[in-house]
């Protein structure tokens, strides 16, 4: 039963990702947390550090959660459901993207895609960095890390992750 | 050097080379797997060129998706169908989940440890800058179009703010800037 619903919401997800997880971190966190209550608020930060302590995409987390709510089976459950409608839908608009590659219909809807995805992307961020009452501390940190990656491009985004541990352990 | 710029690419020849390239790009992607995607199928086995990565990648990014596996699949379909698309996503993610799982199964070790806790918390608020800084990063396109940034916030007050579902607010959205679009505003 619980495979199933985390097979339902994280397929949901993966259908209503445009624009990658980033795009529905906050809807992840509304069901993880106050939907479904398969982690606490601060916990769900903490998984999410851990999916980008390790290497690979981010998705990583779906299996994080998955494993809190059921184990190994959860964990493999989640991230297949995260990852293959989104794929099923990918597997088929690559053939006709190919088709449409001069259409104006397509101009259109990458320029109606574009605000959507930066407002989304903006607000998981917002919604990452606010578990649970507002915390200047953790907006601090946010901020920073935002700023050092905007001014150096070339700047392995690990090193930034190292700084926040570290403010977070003599901050929080 | 000049084969460099030469640059002849050839699709992998065989499932095996396929997998061990995605295996490649996921057991090295610390801090984001795009930049090790681009040097392993564009750098070194030199499976595609820079131009048609950056377009592949450009499509995945508007889709729904993980981007870089939804780039495994349509890559692994384009050149070995689906047993290709099956091939290439599972040695992406092979690697980056046995050790996710590994640090899962490690921190709930530490993780009554107070210092420990407030270390990986301070490491999810800087991942959550990225998230931030990605959209400036994005949204620097859109900056002189207004249509562009009523849409970017209302998008970011319904979630961010709101805590509104996307079940609500991405037709919504969508059906504003659609409009807006067809009406070229954006």
């Amino acid at each position: 039963m619980r495979l199933l619903e985390l097979a339902l919401y994280f397929g949901f997800l993966s259908v209503i990702s445009v624009g990658g997880l980033a795009s529905v971190m906050g809807e992840l966190q509304r069901i993880a947390v106050q939907t479904q209550h398969w982690v606490a608020p601060e916990e769900f930060v903490q998984l999410y550090a851990l999916g980008q302590a390790a290497p690979g995409p981010n998705v990583l987390i779906a299996s994080l959660i998955g494993w809190k709510v059921d184990g190994l089976a959860g964990a493999l459950v989640a991230l297949f459901a995260m990852c293959a409608p989104a794929g099923g839908i990918a597997w088929w608009v690559s053939g006709l993207w190919e088709r449409f590659k001069d259409s104006p219909l397509r101009a259109t809807l990458q320029r109606a895609m574009a605000p959507m995805v930066v407002g989304f992307i903006a607000a998981g961020g917002v919604v990452l960095a606010t578990p649970g009452a507002p915390d200047w501390r953790l907006w601090l940190i946010a901020a920073l890390s935002a700023a050092g990656m905007l001014a150096f491009a070339k700047l392995n985004p690990l090193w930034l992750l190292a700084g926040g541990g570290l403010l977070g352990a003599a901050l929080l | 050097m000049y084969s460099d710029v030469k640059m002849d690419v050839a699709p992998p020849r065989t499932l095996t080379e396929l997998f061990l390239g995605f295996l490649s790009i996921g057991a090295r992607s610390f801090g984001g797997v795009m930049p090790w995607a681009h040097r392993v199928m564009v750098e070194e086995r030199r499976w595609m060129t820079p131009a048609d990565f950056a377009e592949t990648i450009g499509l995945c990014q508007f889709l729904p998706g993980p981007n870089v596996g939804n780039a495994s699949i349509v890559l692994g379909k384009r050149w070995f169908g689906l047993r290709g698309a099956l091939v290439a996503f599972l040695g992406l993610f092979a690697l980056p989940f046995v050790w996710v799982m590994a640090l899962g199964a490690l921190y709930a070790d530490v993780s009554s440890h107070p210092g420990a806790r407030a270390a990986v918390i301070g490491v999810g608020a800087a991942g959550a800058g990225f998230f931030v800084a990605t959209a400036i990063k994005l949204g620097r396109a859109l900056v002189r179009k207004p249509g562009a940034l009523a849409v970017v916030a209302g998008c970011f007050l319904a979630v961010a703010v709101g805590r509104w579902s996307l079940l609500v607010v991405l037709p919504v959205a969508a059906a504003v800037s659609l409009l807006l679009s067809s009406k070229k505003l954006l």
